[in-house]
């Protein structure tokens, strides 16, 4: 009766934007007579942020102030097709739409700018709120003036929409390959958990992740390491707690509520250290990938690898339930060895449960 | 002050925790009527009888639909992808889940409309249940599902494929062979806020829907399709969710609510509880996974098949899709040049599963990172080296013929090991993302190598 001590980790990829793309985002935007920036986007923020990181985009791709900035997603009516906020695509598709919409604007800015200063545009730039012309800072006009002038001058709104798609990628049944590239990036991270199990009740305590997340460029780290954070308690529920069939594959003792369904709480967050590493993707929004939905993908197979490090046996039905845990010490299990194969977990398989040995799954054509 | 790359506070972050931000169930509108539905009490069955005559004429009730007031009862999530449409907005005839929804009831409070619901007289007739996915094509398997156990429109195949290389040279070459099954399993989203949704009918004869949706023009595109109504008469209202994690992509509340709405000419709301968002919202899918990989004494993957069943629950919604980004990342994060993946979509009598963070790729970083441990363990060999040997590099060639551009294996693997104090040799200390070469460039990986971009 012991607890023990062991380390695992796992490195994984994950794609951004939806599979296979045709995922359009669009949105447009427009400025007050003061120069202030209206944003319309219909990214839902599901929590994650996408409102303050699109604001930041937008803000210095038109070169003004964060706090010029109001973002507006609240309906359909007044914002454009975003296709939804899921597979990992907010920051990179949404950020996309609200950048290209900001980079026409900023071209209005520039042109009504270069009027009004008689400076060709392509020697203006935007900074902090004022165009300035380049190598002679003392010329230079406040946006607020320029977005005055277009209005009450030019009787110009200014304004500009866009939309981020990337085409619909095929793939040929046969074989499963593409002719595009079905995703518009792919972020990696490895994660490394240290636990304690305990052989006389099987239960398994993460004490430390040590994870590191590429994503490309971190447009708030702190909404990052929210994500990180958020996802790595997520992980310790699938890998450790959680079950909505707790005696998969029956459907029997469902929880029901808050009491018979374990998640995890605040109180089974263990020390974490993150490492954010920016390998900038080419088309990425300021060169960002996706951090959301992979932040929960590598700490069930690191825990699963430290618990063999800890009591040598492998836990491959997740979640590794103290229940499951026990039944693993117990039976200890051993791989069975047929010439040169190793074969492990052949209780599971669907040779071992189908009645045709899964025929119907095994049998299709090469 | 450049905003990008700032630690700026988050946009609405004063209003979410001082409370004043508004969600859903936040919104207030006079003289609305509550939602409740009748569910089936049944994993399969076929619907005998049902009366609602008794609950419509009860005090305070003000509308109920049943499958009959549905324009359009069947429509499919993906039908926009090409995938036919088979799980009915309310049932017909059939329930295949326990709590499937059968009736729904608009009534002057959430106790009017759940004694409605009790009110109605249903009687079933109980069909043989299939629960574990393994005896799905078993010869006495239930059918339970009007295309079969098995979803068949992968074009002309029931199954999505990957074939890549020549996967029984890389098996008769490899030393060891390695094989391991991995049953990731199903967990609830688990939101703070639960479903909810409150659908207004305007004097203008369109409708306004408060909705929690993570994706406001796909439910817009779903209610739309359910009403035949074009999108001018829609007007979605949301963009702050409390909390989405996958499981309000499905629109599960808007489209009832708006039939309610139309028919009562009231607003309507209906907001699940925590027990029905525990047991009829759909969950992330449990899997089962078998994997087989054919290695080098050195500890090169030559190759890799692949059998995964995907347990869909009772109906399709996104699992066709799910299963397509689980079969482009079963390599991992790794280069292996020889493969033959087979995944099924397999139908079940419990909750259609649906998206939830990591869709279809969580379950195969599971199997693929506890079965690249277990080949370093059968093998001799190092855990971290064996990443880092067999890692994405530039320019290699994925599963399913992507050229990588920028891959991070090693650079995050590297940056892990050293974190925690890991003593690697100088052979892989120096490891980095350009091309391979010299003895890092094994012969069965030469033909992966695409420098000139080519591919996709």
């Amino acid at each position: 009766m012991a607890k023990h001590h062991g380390r695992g980790f796992a490195t994984i990829e994950y794609p951004t934007g939806m599979n296979q793309n045709g995922d359009p985002s669009q949105a447009w935007i427009k400025l007050k007579p003061d120069g202030r920036v209206d944003v319309f986007s219909g990214t839902v923020d599901i929590g994650q942020g996408s409102k303050t990181v699109h604001t930041q985009i937008v803000a210095d791709a038109l070169g003004v102030p964060y706090d010029w900035v109001t973002m507006d997603n609240t309906n359909t009516d007044s914002s454009a097709v975003c296709t939804g906020t899921f597979a990992s695509r907010g920051t990179f598709i949404g950020g996309n739409a609200v950048r290209l919409a900001a980079e026409k604007v900023r071209e209005r800015i520039l042109d009504i700018a270069s009027k009004e200063l008689e400076i060709d545009p392509s020697d203006l730039d935007i900074e902090d709120g004022e165009v300035i012309a380049r190598g002679a800072p003392q010329k230079k006009i406040n946006v607020a003036d320029v977005a005055g002038a277009a209005t009450y001058n030019y009787g110009e709104l200014i304004s500009g929409s866009s939309t981020a798609l990337k085409p619909f990628a095929d793939v040929d049944d046969a074989t499963g390959q593409v002719e595009i590239e079905p995703h518009s990036a792919i972020s990696y991270a490895a994660c490394v958990a240290d636990v304690e199990v305990d052989d006389e009740t099987g239960e398994v305590v993460v004490q430390k992740l040590v994870q590191v997340y590429d994503v490309g460029r971190a447009i708030n780290p702190t909404l990052v390491e929210g994500q990180i954070e958020g996802g790595a308690i997520m992980g310790l529920g699938l890998g450790l707690l959680e079950n909505s069939y707790p005696y998969y594959p029956s459907v029997k003792h469902r929880g029901g509520q808050f009491g018979a369904y374990l998640a995890p709480a605040l109180r089974d967050m263990p020390e974490i250290d993150n490492v954010i590493i920016e390998n900038p993707s080419a088309d990425g929004p300021f060169g960002a990938k996706a951090i959301g939905e992979m932040a929960n993908n590598a700490q069930p197979p690191a825990i699963a690898n430290a618990i063999f490090d800890a009591v040598g046996v492998w836990l491959t039905e997740m979640p590794a339930t103290p229940d499951r845990v026990l039944e693993a010490l117990a039976a200890k299990r051993e791989p069975t060895r047929d010439g040169k194969r190793v074969v492990f977990d052949e209780h599971l398989s669907l040779k071992a449960v189908s009645a045709n040995q899964g025929e119907g799954f095994f049998g299709v054509e090469a | 002050m450049k905003a990008v790359g700032a630690r700026l506070p988050r946009y609405d972050g004063l209003g979410h925790v001082t409370g004043r931000t508004q969600f859903v169930d936040d919104v207030r509108v006079g003289k609305t009527l509550w939602v409740k539905a009748l569910r089936s009490t049944h994993h399969n069955a076929a619907i005998t009888s049902l009366d609602t005559s008794k609950a419509e004429a009860m005090k305070g009730v003000r509308a109920i639909i049943t499958h009959k007031d549905v324009p359009k009862n069947v429509y499919g999530h993906l039908e926009g992808l090409g995938v036919p449409g088979d799980e009915p907005l309310l049932a017909d005839g059939e329930v295949r889940w326990l709590g499937q929804p059968i009736a729904a009831v608009a009534a002057e409070s959430e106790a009017a409309a759940q004694a409605a619901v009790e009110a109605m007289e249903i009687s079933y007739e109980e069909r043989p249940a299939l629960f574990d996915i393994r005896n799905a094509l078993d010869p006495d398997a239930p059918e339970i599902h009007q295309w079969g156990n098995v979803y068949p429109h992968y074009g002309p195949y029931n199954h999505r494929r990957v074939r890549k290389g020549d996967i029984d040279r890389a098996f008769d070459e490899a030393d060891t062979i390695v094989e391991g099954v991995y049953r990731p399993q199903a967990i609830e989203q688990v939101p703070m806020e639960t479903q909810v949704s409150l659908v207004v009918p305007e004097a203008s004869g369109r409708l306004t829907i408060y909705s929690c949706t993570q994706a406001m023009y796909f439910s817009m595109g779903v209610v739309a399709a359910h009403l035949q109504v074009p999108l001018n008469k829609l007007k979605f209202v949301g963009g702050t969710v409390g909390g989405g994690f996958g499981g309000k992509v499905d629109t599960a509340t808007e489209t009832i609510c708006a039939l309610l709405a139309l028919k009562a000419r009231k607003p309507v709301k209906w907001r699940w509880t925590r027990e029905e968002e525990f047991l009829v919202s759909s969950t992330r899918a449990p899997w089962h996974i078998e994997l087989q990989d054919a290695v080098s004494k050195e500890g090169w993957i030559l190759g890799r098949r692949t059998v995964t069943l995907h347990d869909s629950g009772a109906y399709a919604r996104f699992s066709p899709y799910g299963l397509t980004k689980h079969a482009f990342h079963h390599s991992g994060a790794y280069t292996i040049p020889n493969l033959r993946f087979d995944g099924f979509v397999v139908f079940t009598n419990r909750v259609p599963t649906t998206a939830m963070r990591g869709f279809g790729v969580t379950s195969v970083s599971f199997a693929v990172e506890t079965h690249m441990n277990r080949i370093a363990e059968v093998m001799g060999l190092d855990p971290w080296e064996l990443r880092l040997k067999n890692a994405n590099r530039i320019g290699d060639t994925s599963g399913n013929g992507v050229v990588l551009k920028d891959p991070s294996t090693v650079a995050v693997t590297l940056a892990a090991a050293d974190r925690v104090g890991i003593e690697l040799s100088a052979e892989y200390r120096g490891m980095n993302e350009e091309p391979r070469t010299g003895a890092l460039l094994p012969e069965h990986l030469v033909a992966q190598q695409n420098l000139n971009g080519e591919g996709a």
